[in-house]
């Protein structure tokens, strides 16, 4: 195991000191001033995130407006101490219920305090998950044994959590409704050159899960990838059901996830922590239905006007619709005035960020909208400044669809109680960085 | 202000101040800028009050830093508006967001021109701000008459005129050539009888102006000058606001004395003695007081009053005066006041003979030097340097020495330099200087720079005197101990085999520096056989002596050991076994040294060590170092910092040393600075060769024997060499000789060869005969870059060439072919006026079978035809051989092929039309050439062939650039159309946008069209100096085309030309 961290700090913007821990006594405690004359105070801020003066290394991230600074100085091993921070970070928000800041730092002392004694010992990270760390750090008073009540709720046994073999999970949970929650959540990035083709296409997805199950459950997922039904078909010796498979590149799992079975059986089973949890990611590159295609055709009518049409094409299922469909159509510097004709939606020049933005709410498949627009440019000095042409950005929300074509084929729970349990799955597309090439 | 009532704009200002970053100041910028122009953009237009408050945004966000490139035609257009406010903002919007540049500017003057003849006070001021502030061209083209009128009219308040004189200076500064300012020498004079001051100080900085530019045509004004001084400064008739406590007006005060200082002299006795009662009355009035302003002021004045008298050239009493009022300021706490003091005493020193006045200080200058402030400490050194003279340097090097100790590691390298400088300039006496350079090297021995340790070598090496040689060898053994001091009186007192004793005894002693293992072991190398018949100098001795200190040396300074062990080994005259074999050890061992230098010499030291007697040739002494600028002055210049920003004192010492030279100060071409009078050193033994006084005196002989063929004496030949730099300031009748050699008819002429005393080389039977022939190489050479240019039994001359637009670098090659050295090479570039040429040193003597490279650097200033002539010399045992080469920096090595597509040429052939830009000629008697081979000539020129341009298949379209400094790049077109019928006649066609290109590219092509047959050798000769060594005169050289743009002899009081590198 090697060492993260020789000691962290937290700073505000302006530099000063929120609050820090000493882990080991190899680093001064003055050590923070050659953070900020020598990084802060220079414009190297932001550029490199490792830095090494007078024989100490420092690591530092921002998070809003606080910087972690990890001071080491021996050889560490800088991913994980980043790793640490990140996950510090998390740790924090889920204590502090969301916010990460200078202002939830200043409330929380005392608990950041606690924390930072307990996920890191001597330099090495310990445990870091929520869940366990909130069984024994707690920001409610415990009650005393002594008291004259009795406690309704019996002290859990945190040693065995932490060392036992399923230590993201609770024994012990009642729920009435078991329930399971499962989004698949898919965000689809696209260039596309301005006659069509296709340059850059991948789609980044996720599967998050929530999770309301008493006892301790086994879950097992199928879904309708590749290597899953392969192995299916191997193992019931029959034919792969005619119909698309999905090839997922880059998967991977969160730490419940079983993976002598995952690589034996190929089957994604679990037993998952309380609450929420993003359950795997996966990335797609190829076969990728993209839900819409836009055709924009600009005219430049000499040196003061430009003519605009746009027509975006939905090419999911009629039934579906997407959501919050905003397209932004850049324009040149100069632009004075514009005129707009929308089939739906409505379309308005934004200055600031030299675009044209047209929003349509709700939009059906298998639909063509179009937009037109005239713009004015105002004359300027620079004749010669050609225009580039930036590409039309698109931004969009899909529900019950995936551009990858991911289907969830089973969730079975298994529990020794054997009570039946409701699931929920949902499916959402999102638009990425969906660039077309004007 | 006009914006109360403005509530767009200061609701924009309050938003974009509560902005907490960067980024939201932009997007409320961006916004308010699509709002702008959708403003403009309406159809509608806009109310003046709106076109106002929005153009005042514009410029507020054009002041926060933005890209504002739109609405200058609505920020033009208010100033064209009635009312005041709006016009405040036209003026104010279009002079900081357009420059002089602008096509929009153009929609601007004839509303400003209105401004500024109309009646109205505050729209002129606003005008003549404007225009002052963008002072283009178009502006003082259309309205400096105006401006001028405004300036001289009498029925216009004083706030007018006082704009309009700096509107004028302004478009003056900018555009000298477009505001005329002939006749207005009287006008000026009129200006200065002006009584409102603010009026006449801006007339005064007008005047300062024309004045630098032109002082001939301003004579009228300097007694009006005068008078004002005596205005301000005697009578103090000044109103009270202009008196700046209690001095009279001190900006015009020193606006008029620095007006007074570009006039040369002042002639009239009355205004003179009417000026210095003047400046006496500011010298003595000005004291040092409490108050800083006040301080300021009267200092500005006083040193701005010494200048003047500096200028002016005062009696001796004024002078002293000075001086004692500088030693005053010297003694002065206040650091910014001694370092004026110190500052205008280095500056006096340059202009006049008060050094004996300056003397009386030193002991209060050397005071300076251990003052806590650095700068102070700086100028007193260079106020220490410049002082020293004879008879005070032994006291001021001492000083230095003594400072060198305390002096801080920044100074100590400049500060040793300065002291070697002078020990060498002034040394009274050779123990004296040896004395200093060693004190130097054991005080400073880091900040001892290389060039110091090489000049102590060469002044050993060029003194060719026995006795000086035997001091040095001795003191270079010397170096071996602590202090060669201590070593001199014991070499006086004591008997000569005593002080060997004594070496012997010092040399245990450690830690001497590096630099004097250098100059030791280089001089015992070179002359230490002549200490042979010393006791305890023996060559095994002082072999030993320096072998010791070979394993406490750095890399550097082994290779000069190693080539000592050789020189030793070779002067151990019967040879010594033992000694050999202990040298060829040390060769061994170091042949597999990792440093390839000391590698290389290992290995060929060796191998030339077995050579035997062949040794002594290889190995000889080395031969003197042309005498130059010393380097170290010439660093010591490079390292003064040259602060004086007075124009007026550059112009002055300018003009100073074009009347003590008698030609000219242009560069010579071979980079040696004129005047090497510094170079040479005051020796009593050697004083009648060289006297550093006398070098202008010397210069006629110096031409004598420049080229001349002197075989007899080597000293007159050493003199020769020493002077030849100097020969740039002859006389210019000594420039005829290359004249003579331009017409062969003339050169049998008795008259000119008397006149010059210049024995033309002509004459001289050659009897080397050249190797091939050397038109036929000079034309190979014009099209190719690398070559052969010259061969004759003895030499060969290689030439290697790089061109780029308008510099060339050309390296030739000087290859002896021979067993025994060339000697007394010479190589002089004479180049004609539109090249700038600097050729690097040539050595004097090539060793055998040696090749010398001798880089020369080009600069093509003109278009032109004439060619750079190579006069080339050198001496085969008796025989002296001279020849003169054309270099083949010729006009198409400045050309770049340029293909142009029909679309760009028919418009650029059109648009040039008609001579001077365009020129046809038929030109008849060429050699008949098929087509594709003379598109292949062309393309060899440098001319890029465009096919498919001219539908007439017969016919050829080329195109290139041409760069030379003055035209810069410039394209060329050409067009030749051929008869197929008669190929011996053809119609061409020039054109480019410069006359003498188009002219010179014409018959430049022509020449070579019709010249290149080799069986015309004569006819294509270019005008420029000729092929001296041609085999039999030519019976006419074709009449020259045109006057040419340089006359031969406008090339030869071309100093350059005259100039060459000697050795």
């Amino acid at each position: 195991m090697p060492v993260a961290a020789s000691a962290i700090y937290f700073l505000n913007l302006r530099g000063d000191v929120l609050i820090n821990r000493l882990y080991r006594d190899d680093v001064g405690g003055n050590m923070v001033d050659a953070f900020r004359t020598h990084i802060m105070q220079t414009k190297e801020l932001g550029t490199c995130p490792v830095r090494q003066i007078g024989g100490c290394s420092f690591f530092y991230m921002r998070i809003s407006n606080v910087y972690i600074v990890i001071v080491v100085s021996s050889n560490a091993n800088v991913a994980c101490a980043f790793k640490f921070v990140v996950e510090a970070v998390a740790l924090f928000k889920s204590y502090f219920g969301g916010a990460f800041d200078e202002d939830a730092i200043r409330n929380n002392f005392v608990l950041i305090y606690e924390l930072l004694d307990e996920i890191m010992d001597f330099g090495y990270p310990q445990n870091l998950s929520p869940e366990i760390l909130k069984l024994y750090i707690t920001q409610e008073g415990v009650r005393s044994p002594f008291s004259s009540k009795p406690a309704d709720k019996p002290v859990p046994n945190a040693t065995l959590q932490v060392t036992g073999a399923v230590g993201w999970r609770r024994e012990g949970l009642v729920y009435k409704k078991n329930e399971v929650f499962l989004d698949i959540v898919e965000s689809v990035n696209l260039l596309m050159s301005s006659k069509g083709s296709v340059l850059r296409c991948d789609v980044t997805g996720k599967i998050l899960m929530k999770c309301f199950l008493s006892g301790m459950p086994d879950l097992k997922l199928g879904l309708n990838d590749k290597i899953g039904l392969e192995k299916e078909s191997q193992l019931k010796a029959r034919p792969t059901k005619s119909g698309k498979t999905i090839e997922l590149d880059d998967v991977t799992f969160h730490q419940c996830v079983n993976l002598t079975r995952f690589n034996s059986e190929k089957t994604v089973s679990f037993v998952p922590p309380d609450g929420e949890f993003e359950l795997m990611k996966y990335r797609i590159t190829e076969g990728v239905n993209l839900p819409f295609r836009v055709l924009p055709t600009i005219k430049e009518l000499g040196r003061t006007r430009m003519e605009v049409n746009v027509k975006v094409k939905s090419v999911f299922g009629a039934k579906m619709f997407a959501l919050g469909v905003v397209i932004k159509i850049p324009v040149p510097k100069q632009t004075a005035k514009t005129s707009f004709q929308v089939t739906s939606g409505r379309a308005k020049y934004n200055a600031s960020i030299d675009c044209l933005v047209w929003k349509i709410r709700k939009f059906p498949g298998q639909t063509e909208p179009t937009m037109s627009a005239e713009v004015e440019l105002i004359s300027t000095m620079q004749e010669k400044k050609s225009w580039t042409r930036p590409p039309i950005q698109m931004e969009f929300q899909v529900p019950m669809f995936t551009a990858s074509g991911l289907r969830v084929r089973f969730l079975k729970v298994w529990e020794k109680s054997g009570y039946n349990t409701v699931e929920w799955v949902r499916y959402i597309t999102k638009a990425g960085s969906y660039e077309i090439r004007c | 202000m006009a914006l109360s009532g403005m509530r767009g704009l200061s609701v924009f200002i309050s938003d974009i101040r509560n902005c907490q970053n960067k980024e939201q100041e932009r997007l409320r910028v961006d916004k308010e800028l699509g709002n702008v122009r959708t403003r403009f953009k309406n159809e509608k237009g806009l109310t003046p009050y709106e076109k106002k408050k929005y153009v005042w945004k514009m410029l507020y966000i054009y002041m926060l830093g933005y890209d504002v490139d739109f609405g200058h035609m609505e920020a033009v257009s208010l100033i064209s508006a009635p009312k005041y406010p709006e016009k405040q903002v036209g003026y104010i919007v279009t002079s900081s967001l357009l420059n002089e540049n602008h096509d929009f500017l153009r929609l601007a003057i004839n509303t400003v021109r209105n401004d500024i003849i109309g009646r109205n006070e505050t729209f002129q001021c606003l005008a003549l701000t404007m225009v002052g502030n963008i002072g283009g061209r178009e502006f003082a083209e259309s309205l400096a008459p105006d401006v001028q009128k405004l300036l001289i009219s009498s029925s216009c308040r004083p706030l007018v005129r006082k704009k309009a004189a700096l509107c004028l200076l302004r478009l003056y500064r900018k555009n000298p050539d477009v505001v005329n300012v002939d006749g207005w020498a009287d006008r000026m004079a009129q200006l200065l009888d002006e009584r409102d001051l603010g009026v006449l100080t801006s007339s005064m900085s007008l005047l300062v102006a024309l004045v630098s530019n032109n002082h001939e045509a301003y004579w009228s004004c300097l007694p009006k000058c005068v008078k004002v001084l005596e205005r301000l400064a005697r009578n103090q008739d000044v109103p009270q606001e202009y008196t700046y406590y209690g001095i009279p007006s001190p900006w015009l005060q020193v606006k008029t004395m620095r007006a007074l200082q570009y006039f040369p002299t002042i002639e009239d006795p009355n205004t003179r003695r009417s000026l210095f009662e003047v400046l006496q009355r500011i010298l003595m009035g000005t004291d040092v007081v409490k108050n800083v302003n006040k301080n300021n002021a009267s200092h500005a004045v006083l040193f701005e009053a010494l200048a003047l008298v500096m200028h002016l050239d005062a009696e001796k009493e004024m002078m002293s005066q000075c001086v004692a009022l500088l030693g005053k300021f010297i003694a002065v706490r206040e650091p910014n006041i001694r370092y004026l003091g110190l500052e205008n005493m280095t500056r006096m020193l340059m202009v006049t003979d008060v050094q004996d006045i300056i003397k009386r200080h030193q002991a209060q200058i050397i005071t300076s030097l251990k003052d806590p402030d650095i700068s102070i400490r700086r100028r007193a050194l260079d106020l220490l340097y410049g002082m020293c003279d004879v008879s005070n340097a032994k006291d001021i090097v001492e000083e230095l020495l003594q400072y060198l100790s305390t002096a801080e590691f920044a100074m100590r390298e400049e500060l040793s330099l300065k002291a070697a400088i002078l020990a060498e300039k002034f040394a009274p006496d050779l123990s004296w200087y040896v004395d200093v350079i060693l004190q130097l090297i054991d005080k400073a021995g880091d900040f001892v720079s290389d060039d110091i340790w090489f000049r102590v070598v060469q002044f050993v090496t060029n003194n060719e005197d026995l006795q000086v040689i035997n001091v040095f060898s001795i003191f270079a053994i010397s170096f071996f101990f602590k202090s060669f001091m201590h070593w001199l009186s014991e070499f006086y007192a004591f008997p000569q085999p005593y002080a060997a004793v004594k070496a012997r005894e010092y040399l245990d002693k450690p830690a001497i520096h590096e630099t004097m293992v250098k100059v030791s072991a280089y001089i015992l190398g070179e002359f230490g056989h002549l200490l042979g018949r010393r006791p305890g100098c023996s060559p095994k001795e002082l072999f030993s002596i320096i072998h010791e200190k070979l394993p406490t040396v750095s890399i550097s300074t082994i290779p000069i050991l190693l080539s000592t062990y050789a020189k030793i080994l070779m002067h151990t005259q019967p040879p010594d076994p033992e000694l050999q074999s202990q040298i060829w050890a040390i060769f061994s061992k170091y042949e597999s040294c990792i440093d390839v230098e000391i590698q290389q010499r290992a290995a060929e030291y060796i191998a030339l060590s077995r050579k035997g007697a062949a040794l002594m040739d290889i190995l000889a002494e080395m031969p003197k170092f042309p005498e130059r600028q010393s380097a170290l002055i010439k660093k010591a210049e490079d390292t003064e910092i040259d602060t004086a920003e007075q124009s007026a004192i550059k112009l002055r010492a300018q003009q100073q040393t074009s009347n003590a030279l008698v030609v000219t100060d242009q560069r010579p071409a071979n980079g040696a600075p004129p005047g090497s009078q510094l170079s040479l050193i005051k020796i009593p033994s050697t004083e009648t060769n060289m006297d550093q006084s006398s070098s202008h005196q010397g210069l006629s002989p110096a031409n004598g024997t420049l080229s001349k063929v002197d075989a007899q004496s080597p000293s007159a030949d050493f003199l020769g060499d020493l002077l030849g730099p100097l020969a740039i300031e002859g006389p210019p009748s000594s420039a005829a000789q290359p004249q003579q050699t331009i017409d062969p008819g003339l050169e049998g002429d008795p008259n000119a060869v008397d006149a010059t005393a210049i024995v033309p080389v002509d004459e001289q039977p050659n009897a080397v005969q050249p190797v091939g022939n050397i038109a036929e190489r000079f034309h190979a050479l014009c099209l190719k870059d690398s070559g052969v240019l010259y061969e004759d039994p003895h030499i060969q001359i290689g030439i290697k060439a790089e061109w780029r637009l308008y510099h060339g670098r050309l390296v030739l090659f000087l290859g002896n072919k021979n067993t025994s050295p060339l000697v007394s090479v010479q190589a002089i570039i004479l180049p004609p006026s539109h090249l700038k040429m600097e050729l690097s040193l040539v050595p004097e003597t090539i060793p055998p079978r040696a090749q010398v490279q001798c880089p020369l650097e080009v600069v093509n200033l003109r278009p032109s035809r004439d060619v750079a002539v190579l006069d080339f010399s050198y001496k085969f045992g008796n025989n002296m051989v001279n020849v003169k080469l054309r270099l083949p920096a010729v006009l198409n090595k400045f050309l770049h092929p340029i293909t142009v597509s029909a679309e760009e040429f028919f418009p650029q052939w059109r648009s040039l039309s008609g001579p001077p830009l365009k020129l046809q000629e038929v030109v008849r008697g060429v050699k008949p050439l098929p087509l594709p081979e003379m598109a292949n000539l062309f393309n060899s020129f440098r001319l890029s062939v465009c096919p498919g341009l001219d539908p007439n298949p017969n016919n050829l379209v080329a195109s290139t650039t041409f760069y030379s400094e003055s035209t810069q790049a410039m394209l060329c077109l050409t067009r030749i159309e051929t008869d197929p019928a008669d190929r011996t006649q053809m119609r061409m066609t020039v054109a480019s946008g410069d006359p003498t290109l188009t002219f010179e590219l014409k018959e430049f092509i022509k020449e070579q069209l019709v010249g290149i047959p080799i069986n015309h050798p004569r006819a294509h000769t270019p005008p420029a100096p000729a092929q001296a060594l041609a085999p039999a005169p030519a019976p006419a050289p074709p009449a020259p085309p045109v006057a040419q743009p340089s006359t031969p002899a406008s090339s030869l009081t071309d100093p350059g030309a005259m100039l060459a590198g000697l050795l």
